[in-house]
């Protein structure tokens, strides 16, 4: 490979890493592109963050290949790979100046001093740390630290951007600032990064690209809308997308070449579906996210009704949550328009955006697509 | 990086060189030597093994029993008195009051000093026939004790000096005291319990696990006493505070029986291990951990 | 800070009472603890006929005869000797205490060490095995080693981390470190000598103090073990001079000694003034973090 022109920055082939005879990853295998901001996703534990350590090289897989930039390096030193880690607490030199926690990398290279100094003031200037260089990190805010915990890793110009959540010490409203200025920065460097975090917001805003963790194993990999679009199965599903899609379970009655049809509590509801395949009588889950269950309008029979159990106003925005009538399981939530008339108790018949509507087998795999969604193709992702 | 075993033993290498060579090496031949009559001024090659002879020979020893009973004496008087008073001590410094860091330095000045030999110089003059103490009785009208000279009295000297040197344990202890959360003694006093019972409910309860590091250390130290009675009283008179320390060094140093002074290590040895063993098998009855600690694991 | 209002209940003063209490117990014991000190001092600054004849410690007419004839001491050599003589045992003991404890405490708190909870146990053990046990063979071996009368078996173990306390001390601190700090080193390029050395020695230099300082009293403080090896009087350390002094002149100079003595303990006053949170924090490491 080497020699040729490399498209992919990292490739993972089938890694695998079990610590004390416990698997946590189990067989993952992963292209990132040149210039692409790929995030891990999942919930704890999942093994995103160890999958983060194996490309750093803090741990070693137990079986499979890491390549970066076209070599392998499934057992190079973390510093010969050609990775910066941005760590979640930051990890700066307590004893150090932040204009010494930049360079040190570069001191322990052995470059000559007037190129650290050059470098380094780039980099602050670049981070807005100038003012900031003589001070110590006990000295600096949250958000100053993280800059220079990004600053230290941009200094080294490396192939690739490691983050192991680097917002989840910050709080709610700095979050969002940094969010966008690593967005910013990633742009600007045209760098490769892999970016880890448990929150899903930060996913699906900062990524060309997800890769759903679950177990050890990827769930779905692809453009964070794809995802919305088109989850694979009910993990992702449930994971992409806040509040989370309801999920109604039901009985297929039939399923035709253009819509499957589904015994509910409440009566036959046909889902339009192009060319997907169900057996008659076969248990099924129908997700249906927030945003597409409306409240009928007078007069319009709808095709759920249920109860109005509670009522969450967040100002632009208001989640109602229902009790559908016969359905077993927790109530349904609707995102509603902040000014939407709706009240406790309230009987309320319910419309969906059937062709917004997701299907899940029995095995939690999607059951054809979306018609709304099935020809819009977002960025290279695919469903694995 | 962590996970490197060879790494890893690189830097314990050392400890483990240092382990083998001065204590696990002389620990052994301790043992050996004690089941011999080597003497000092002789080449070892010429001491005959004697079998447990050292052993039973100490039934007979007056001395070894009477010092014995002097180091019984010792450790049971200084170590219960000493950890009363520091925690005391302890439970009264941890108030918020104004000057509270100087008491604490005055107290805890003694345990760092408190070793030398200065300050046992200082203690024989204290306790000497014109020293400080009978000077002090004397301008109340109190005639002197000859402290030094007589067998209580001395012994009450040289455990005066262990005491005085209460500040270490007092420090641990105040460490453990500001570690308990302030909220429980809110609750406790809106639950009404009294001070007095705050303090057996719950101070002392989430103490044990700081009492029982005192108690080890305290029973440790106590049995190993060389110093103070060495230079204050030289283990007189009539042996009064002769602890088994000074015997080991005498009969080694001065007398030149090396078995003899072997066999006496390790019988203090023994000595020592069943307190140490009986306080830890019994830590499970008394010391109450309230968190689970910090499994023994570090890196990945 | 508190005060006191009469026309509420006797609740009110409880404070009071309690500040007044505590106060009252703790100058008390205060003062029977320093005094010796103090008189000590004080009599160092007496004449002989003076500390005989009174239990205050500041003296009538100071004088430094005490110092300037008990610093020529009995014997050939000044006291300046034994100064340095502890000195030169001293510094280079706690030198290697400092840097064998922490490149073993390293390898403990850090590294999958094969038989590490074997190895641990035993440094835990060398801290309550009684010394004496092991003095003699020491001894003979040292004797073997042809190291009597030179300090070589005052500090020469000390480089292999014989101190298991402190090793101890050091583990706990470096276990409280995040271990990404050290991981963000690796990925800047370290050797695990160069994360020790360059990142975890700087962050815990307060344990590195405080074994450093422990080692100093301790040492000052050591007295057997001078007392075993060394023969030669030109070798001892102040700590055998003031023995030996006492034996030969206690009847009559007590102020030289007394000055002699406050000379011996005044590096660790001073260092304990100087320090004293190093010595609380070393000490409580152990016990409360443990």
């Amino acid at each position: 490979m080497r020699g040729n022109v490399v498209t992919n920055s990292v490739k993972l082939t089938d890694v695998k890493k079990s610590f004390n005879g416990h698997d946590v990853i189990k067989g993952v295998s992963l292209d990132v592109q040149k210039g692409e901001m790929v995030v891990f996703v999942g919930p704890s534990g999942c093994g995103k963050s160890t999958l983060l350590r194996l490309i750093a090289g803090l741990d070693t897989p137990t079986s499979g290949q890491i390549e970066i930039a076209g070599n392998d390096v499934t057992y190079a030193h973390p510093s010969k790979r050609g990775v910066a880690m941005v760590f979640q607490s930051y990890a700066l030199y307590p004893h150090m100046t932040v204009a010494d926690n930049i360079a040190f990398a570069l001191k322990i290279q052995g470059l000559p001093k007037a190129e650290i100094d050059a470098k380094v003031r780039d980099v602050a200037e670049v981070l807005q740390l100038t003012h900031l260089l003589k001070r110590r990190p006990k000295a600096l805010s949250g958000g100053q630290r993280q800059r220079v915990a990004i600053g230290r890793a941009i200094v080294r110009e490396p192939d690739v951007f490691l983050f192991d959540e680097p917002l989840s010490n910050l709080d709610a409203s700095l979050r969002g600032q940094m969010r966008v200025e690593i967005a910013r920065l990633h742009t600007k460097l045209n760098a490769t990064s892999v970016y880890v975090t448990h929150d899903q917001v930060e996913a699906m805003t900062l990524a060309d690209k997800i890769v759903v963790l679950n177990a050890g194993r990827i769930e779905q990999i692809g453009a964070p809308m794809e995802l919305y679009r088109k989850p694979a199965n009910l993990f992702v599903a449930g994971f992409i997308g806040s509040p989370r899609m309801n999920i109604l379970g039901a009985k297929v009655r039939s399923s035709s070449g253009e819509a499957v049809t589904l015994d509910t509590p409440q009566g036959v509801l046909a889902i339009p579906r192009t060319g997907a395949q169900a057996a008659t009588g076969a248990s099924i889950s129908l997700g249906i996210r927030p945003e597409n269950l409306h409240v009928a309008a007078a007069g319009e029979e709808g095709h759920l009704s249920g109860y109005v159990i509670l009522i969450e106003r967040l100002g632009g925005e208001t989640f109602a949550y229902v009790t559908l009538k016969g359905f077993d399981g927790e109530p349904v939530i609707l995102k509603l328009d902040g000014e939407a008339q709706v009240h406790n108790h309230q009987e309320v018949r319910l419309t969906v955006d059937l062709n917004r509507a997701h299907l899940f087998d029995e095995a939690g795999l999607a059951v054809g697509v979306s018609p709304d969604f099935a020809d819009k193709t977002d960025g290279s992702g695919h469903v694995q | 990086m962590y996970n490197n075993k060879l790494i890893g033993s690189l830097y314990v290498t050392p400890f483990v060189i240092g382990f083998l060579l001065f204590t696990a090496f002389p620990f052994v031949a301790s043992f050996i030597l004690s089941l011999t009559d080597a003497r000092l001024q002789d080449q070892l090659g010429a001491a005959q093994f004697t079998g447990v002879a050292n052993y039973t020979g100490m039934v007979a020893d007056s001395t070894f029993q009477k010092s014995l009973g002097v180091t019984f004496a010792y450790v049971f008087i200084t170590v219960p008195l000493k950890l009363a008073f520091a925690l005391f001590i302890a439970v009264v410094l941890n108030f918020k009051l104004r000057g509270i860091g100087l008491f604490r330095t005055a107290f805890y000045l003694p345990s760092i000093l408190g070793g030398s030999v200065a300050i046992a110089v200082v203690w024989r003059f204290v306790f000497a026939g014109d020293g400080l103490i009978n000077q002090g009785l004397g301008s109340l009208g109190i005639g002197g004790v000859n402290w030094l000279g007589e067998p209580t009295t001395a012994m009450f000297s040289i455990v005066l000096l262990r005491l005085w040197q209460f500040g270490s344990a007092m420090v641990v202890f105040l460490a453990g005291l500001k570690a308990i959360p302030e909220d429980l003694y809110e609750a406790a006093d809106l639950d009404g319990a009294s001070r007095m019972k705050q303090f057996w409910m719950i101070t002392l309860p989430l103490l044990t696990p700081v009492l029982f590091f005192n108690f080890i250390m305290q029973i440790v130290q106590a049995f190993q006493e060389f110093n103070g009675p060495y230079i204050i009283t030289a283990g007189g008179p009539l042996k009064s505070s002769y602890l088994l320390p000074l015997m080991i060094y005498e009969e080694a140093f001065k007398y030149f029986n090396l078995g003899y002074s072997s066999a006496l290590s390790w019988v203090l040895f023994i000595i020592i291990a069943i307190f140490t063993a009986v306080a830890f098998w019994s830590q499970k009855h008394w010391v109450f951990y309230a968190q689970d600690r910090g499994d023994d694991k570090g890196g990945h | 800070m508190v005060t006191a209002t009469i026309d509420t209940g006797w609740r009110k003063h409880l404070p009071v009472l309690n500040a007044f209490l505590r106060y009252g117990i703790l100058i008390l014991v205060g003062f029977v603890m320093i005094y010796p000190l103090l008189w000590m001092i004080g009599g160092a600054f007496k004449n002989n006929a003076e500390i005989f004849s009174s239990i205050g410690f500041i003296p009538k007419a100071p004088t430094t005869d005490g110092f300037v004839n008990g610093w020529k001491t009995s014997t050939e050599y000044s006291f300046a000797t034994y100064l340095l003589n502890t000195m030169k045992i001293v510094i280079p003991k706690v030198i290697v205490t400092v840097i064998s404890s922490v490149v073993v405490a390293y390898g403990f708190a850090r590294f999958a060490i094969p038989g590490r909870k074997w190895l641990f146990a035993l440094l835990m053990a060398t801290v309550l095995l009684p010394k004496s046990v092991l003095l003699i063979p020491q001894y003979l071996m040292f004797r073997e080693f042809g190291w009597l009368d030179t300090y070589l078996p005052l500090y020469a173990p000390q480089a292999f981390a014989t101190e298991g306390f402190f090793v101890f001390m050091i583990i706990q601190f470096m276990r409280t470190l995040p271990l990404d700090m050290e991981e963000a080193a690796v990925m800047d390029g370290c050797n695990s000598f160069q994360v020790l050395t360059l990142i975890v020695c700087p962050v815990i230099l307060p344990a590195i103090i405080s074994v450093a300082l422990f080692q100093f009293m301790w040492s000052m403080n050591d007295f057997l073990q001078p007392l075993i090896y060394l023969s030669s009087v030109e070798k001892y350390p102040v700590a055998l001079a003031l023995k030996m002094s006492i034996d030969v002149t206690e009847a009559t100079s007590w102020n030289e000694i007394l000055a002699m003595s406050t000379i011996a303990i005044a590096p660790s006053l001073i260092l304990f003034f100087a320090a004293q949170k190093y010595f609380v924090e070393g000490l409580t490491s152990g016990a409360v973090k443990g």
